[in-house]
């Protein structure tokens, strides 16, 4: 039992794991993924596969508005960019997925380039602004050049095949999603540590004060955006292979909304908090009818009419609840249970 | 270490799966049924008639005894018209409540997208709304499209209008999707039939509320015919701005916005607005004995909903719980989509009969012409 | 020449519309620092109170009009007592994202109470055709614009030479040194929300009147941000003259461009507006360059 949380070095300070016990858990959690298909079937599976495909886009929103400090409406924008890139390079141009997949973050992260230009010079507001133009606008591109994305009829997409390997079931895709799941993590806790990364937070923190220390904050700014929006542009294709067929109807603008909600509930700032969040967000419509069935016929039949506009009211809600009680999510109520623990019975 | 805590959580949401067996969701007393269709939120006013038509059918086969014996239940999913919502109840349907068939697949995009599971599974499923030709085009085994393409509708529209208007000039406004583009197909084909003078020609972006710009160059280019390709909202802004500015083309519309609510909006100027639908109008003589058969059902409230979703949904039901009944000894899906493709056609009154063949997943159904009155806020056959 | 006049004349009058709520976006802006993302929302839930009024009385204009503005105003009142006073201290970002949050809830408790049904919402004769020299327009139509420049005069009027407007604008230029000559920033930013609410509570009364009333009158919102990115995010009375612009625009895009484009015009212009102006048409230059 360790009694504190101590970092003396910078070393100690940006090392990914900091004890033997934190390294065990990582190893459990890993076995813990690769068993899950053994458990889950069908239903379970592909609910834990969206949650998957959810993290990863919200671990990319993360490195714009958890770090940076920067709202992005365009959420949906660049997952559909990345979903058409990744569906059209590999079903019309018949590319190998993996280049599929390079495409469907680069596409999105040039066209981040173009909104960010622009709006990255002013303050954060802006590019809400901007980037909620964006997502009108890249709807109706999509409309437009219906010769490239055969329109609103839509794309079909195959699941993978990769180095002759298919990742045709539903425990192969779960797989391949956990891949990319864990590669998101990897390159998110590399970034967050880097010269990048603190450069980021620092301009989150204090923009002026960043500034001061010579970072150019429309560079550091352009870049979070543009790597975010990578990562974005990935889940988009991942969720089109998970709805087999990629259209903007797939894209609803609310899982702009949801993923800035994960960011909120899960903890800003945290690639454990977007994770949680997903999690939190895309199994709470489960957890919602379960509590609705316990509590009487009359509470059910609300919710058989209502559900979607039920799910609103939650979304909504829980925004505004936890910024205003926990503005620090679910990782600072685990974080503060932590503390507590260890130092119980002294506050500090 | 992250994933530890996010399967925990989705350890206690997912319950454990058994295997699947081809004659799930028969149970001694029960037969389950599903389906996903959107129930809240505008496109509610599709999904909820279509879902009452279901009800209607199983309440009638339950108070016959059910089939063998067997009480029919339908459990009802509601994806809002969301595409990732469609699959994920649709998983939940076939492997966690584990129903026995499938009634509806949502609109006609969500029931593309959830094809490939569908196909895997092997699940019997009626596909009676939004019937579009790539669902039965190649006919994939399990999946029994009940209806008339968009197109075929269209197309037979344009004729009637063609004949009927000879020499007319038209205006044809389309939403920028997948219906928008099934119906300017169906335009296209009678055009190579027909003499039709298209004089002005737009698509329009979803959502979109404010017509004006479109219908002034209605008005600018003369048109006599208008076909208002919208769903809803969209054809009562357009008639609307027909009439503030004083033009009385023949507006034409399509069936998805075939419901009182639409005329009630729009108001009198909706009299006379033709429209094409595959099942009768409620004024008719079938449609008032199907309202006398969803009263003896259904609630009062609920029969206050019924609309053309709810007769598409009631025939298409009853042709699957025929073929069930056909299979009472032995309710296995190969059963039910044997008897689904040798039983001879069902006839309900409402549409033609529904029946399919070996090499035939589409029950395709005649159209008929029909004009809006505003008194009765209702459609009757032209001719009549 | 009579196509342009007719396109010309529906554009202002859906111009007017987004001008104010454009003009509302401007003043809660203006006075508190604040981008509210559920203006649409708010707007959408005024015109439902007036439908669900109107309903009951048959229709007199009179009580609709001053149910309905006693309304916006407790509304705005409450919403902003209860849920934006206590994010006040709080970083823009949180601030942003509750107003997204008000947004969402408004937009579903919309359904649950009333319907996702279109509804013809006939008040008075806000339904009457007019012929105005041969262009024909609803009268709630000419109602808006209206509505639009007593708003414009009225505001005008109010920042020039009521106390409480040079209040505002003191709060707006430098909150701190405001304070200190004691003006009370809370009942500016009161004052600022009542206004809004009622600004576009009447913009979505009189959409209603002149179109529908649907579930989806929110979207009015999105489309007056153009309008008050083109005038200026601190200029309320630019931001009126920005709505004007875009209704214009669409409908010219719309009338010899094509239909598709008119719907993404006024996001374009945004994106252009940024690039060149970024404090719009009438705004203040000192606005948040980096």
């Amino acid at each position: 039992m360790r009694s504190g949380y101590y970092k003396e070095t910078i070393v100690e300070h940006i090392n990914l794991t900091d004890s033997t016990l934190q390294r065990a858990w990582i190893g459990i959690g890993l076995l813990l993924v690769i068993a899950a298909p053994f458990h889950f079937e069908f239903y379970g599976l592909s609910l834990i596969t969206l949650m998957m495909i959810t993290a990863i886009g919200a671990m990319g929103l993360n490195v714009l508005t958890g770090w940076t400090g920067l709202i992005s409406l365009g959420q949906t924008a660049f997952m559909v960019l990345g979903a058409y890139a990744y569906a059209i390079s590999t079903e019309s141009w018949g590319w190998p997925p993996l280049l599929g997949f390079v495409l469907a973050g680069i596409v999105p992260a040039i066209a981040s380039v173009i909104v960010g230009v622009p709006s990255l010079r002013l303050t954060g507001l802006y590019l809400a602004i901007t980037t909620l133009a964006s997502a009108f606008i890249v709807n109706h591109l999509v409309l437009e050049f219906d010769g490239l994305t055969n329109g609103s009829s839509g794309i079909f997409v195959n699941r993978p095949v990769i180095f002759g390997y298919a990742f045709d079931t539903d425990a192969k895709f779960y797989y391949l999603t956990a891949g990319f799941g864990i590669l998101t993590i990897l390159a998110c806790l590399n970034l967050r540590r880097s010269r990048i990364g603190r450069a980021l937070i620092a301009i989150r923190d204090n923009d002026n004060a960043a500034r001061v220390m010579g970072i150019d904050l429309r560079a550091y700014k352009l870049y979070a955006f543009v790597a975010s929006s990578f990562i974005v542009g990935i889940s988009g294709a991942l969720y089109g292979i998970f709805l087999s067929f990629v259209t903007v109807d797939g894209f609803p603008f609310l899982l702009a909304i949801e993923a800035l909600a994960i960011l909120i509930v899960g903890g800003m700032g945290s690639i454990a908090g977007a994770i949680l969040g997903a999690v939190f967000l895309v199994g709470l419509p489960e957890v919602t009818s379960f509590v609705f069935s316990w509590m009487g016929s009359s509470a059910q039949s609300l919710l058989s009419t209502s559900a979607h506009e039920i799910k609103g009211l939650l979304y909504g809600l829980i925004i505004i609840l936890f910024l205003r009680l926990q503005p620090h999510g679910l990782m600072g109520l685990w974080q503060d249970a932590r503390r507590t623990w260890t130092l119980w019975p002294l506050k500090y | 270490m992250n994933y530890v805590k996010g399967l925990a959580a989705a350890a206690l949401l997912a319950l454990p799966a058994g295997m699947a067996t081809a004659d799930q969701g028969v149970t001694d007393t029960e037969i389950l049924l599903g389906e996903v269709e959107p129930l809240t939120g505008p496109p509610g006013l599709l999904g909820v008639a279509h879902n009452l038509g279901v009800r209607l059918a199983l309440a009638e086969v339950n108070a016959k005894g059910g089939i063998g014996g067997r009480q029919l239940r339908l459990i009802a999913e509601d994806d809002g018209y969301v595409t990732s919502r469609t699959i994920q109840s649709l998983r939940k349907l076939i492997g966690v409540d584990k129903v026995f068939a499938l009634t509806s697949l949502s609109g006609s995009g969500q029931a593309l997208a959830s094809m490939p599971i569908i196909k895997q599974s092997g699940i019997p499923a009626m596909v009676p709304i939004g019937p579009l030709p790539p669902l039965y085009e190649p006919p994939s085994d399990n999946i029994f499209v009940v209806g008339q393409s968009y197109t075929e509708g269209m197309h037979q529209l344009a004729l009637y209008l063609a004949k009927e208007y000879p020499g007319a000039k038209w205006g044809i406004i389309l939403q920028d999707d997948d219906y928008g583009k099934s119906l300017g197909e169906g335009i296209e084909q009678a055009r190579e039939e027909a003499d039709i003078n298209v004089v002005f020609e737009t698509e329009y972006a979803r959502g979109q509320k404010d017509f004006a710009s479109e219908m002034l160059r209605v008005k600018d280019a003369g048109v006599e015919v208008l076909i208002a390709g919208g769903i809803i909202s969209e054809n009562i802004a357009m008639v609307k701005e027909a009439e503030k500015l004083g033009i009385t083309p023949v507006i034409a519309t399509f069936w998805p916005g075939r419901v009182p609510e639409v005329l009630k909006a729009i108001g009198p100027a909706s009299d006379g607005i033709y429209g094409v639908d595959y099942v009768a109008p409620i004024q008719s003589e079938a449609g008032q004995a199907f309202l006398e058969l969803a009263r003896k059902y259904l609630t009062e409230d609920e029969v206050a909903r019924v609309n053309r979703y709810t007769m598409t949904g009631y025939s298409s039901t009853r042709a699957l719980i025929e073929a069930m009944k056909g299979c009472a000894d032995d309710l296995t899906w190969a059963c039910t989509i044997e008897k689904l493709e040798t039983n001879p056609p069902i006839d309900t009154g409402v549409m033609d009969p529904i029946g399919f063949g070996p090499d035939n997943r589409f029950s395709n159904s005649g159209v008929t012409i029909m004009r809006a009155d505003y008194e009765t806020l209702s459609f009757a056959p032209v001719g009549e | 020449m009579n196509y342009l006049a007719e396109l010309l004349a529906s554009g202002l009058a859906v111009g007017a519309v987004y001008g104010l709520i454009a003009m509302s976006f401007a003043i809660i802006y203006k006075s508190t620092g604040l981008l509210n993302f559920a203006q649409g929302e708010m707007g959408m839930i005024i015109a439902y109170v007036a439908w669900s009024i109107s309903t009951s009385v048959d229709g007199n204009p009179f009580i609709v009009a001053l149910g309905s503005i006693g309304f916006a105003v407790l509304f705005a009142l409450a919403v902003e007592r209860i849920v934006i006073r206590p994010m006040m201290s709080e970083p823009i970002l949180s601030q942003i994202m509750v107003t997204i949050g008000l947004s969402v809830i408004f937009r579903s408790a919309i359904i649950l109470i009333w319907d996702g049904l279109p509804h013809n919402m006939a008040i008075a004769s806000g339904n009457q055709l007019v012929d105005l020299g041969g262009v024909r327009v609803r009268a709630a139509q000419i109602a808006v614009l209206v509505a639009l420049f007593a708003a414009i005069a009225g505001m005008w009027a109010f920042f020039r030479y009521s106390r409480f407007g040079v209040a505002m604008r003191a709060v707006a230029s430098d909150d701190a040194t405001a304070q200190l000559m004691g003006v009370s920033s809370g009942k500016v930013q009161m004052a600022a929300w009542a206004a809004a609410a009622v600004l576009s509570g009447v913009a979505g009364v009189l959409f209603a009147i002149a179109y529908e009333l649907s579930p989806s009158l929110y979207a009015l919102g999105l489309k007056a941000f153009p309008a008050t990115i083109l005038g200026g995010l601190d200029a309320v009375i630019g931001s009126a003259v920005g709505g004007l612009i875009i209704g214009v625009t669409e409908n010219l895009v719309g009338g010899y461009i094509s239909s598709g484009l008119k719907e993404v015009a006024g996001f374009v212009i945004i994106i252009l507006i940024l690039m060149v102006r970024p404090y719009g048409l009438f705004g203040e230059k000192r606005i948040e360059r980096l």
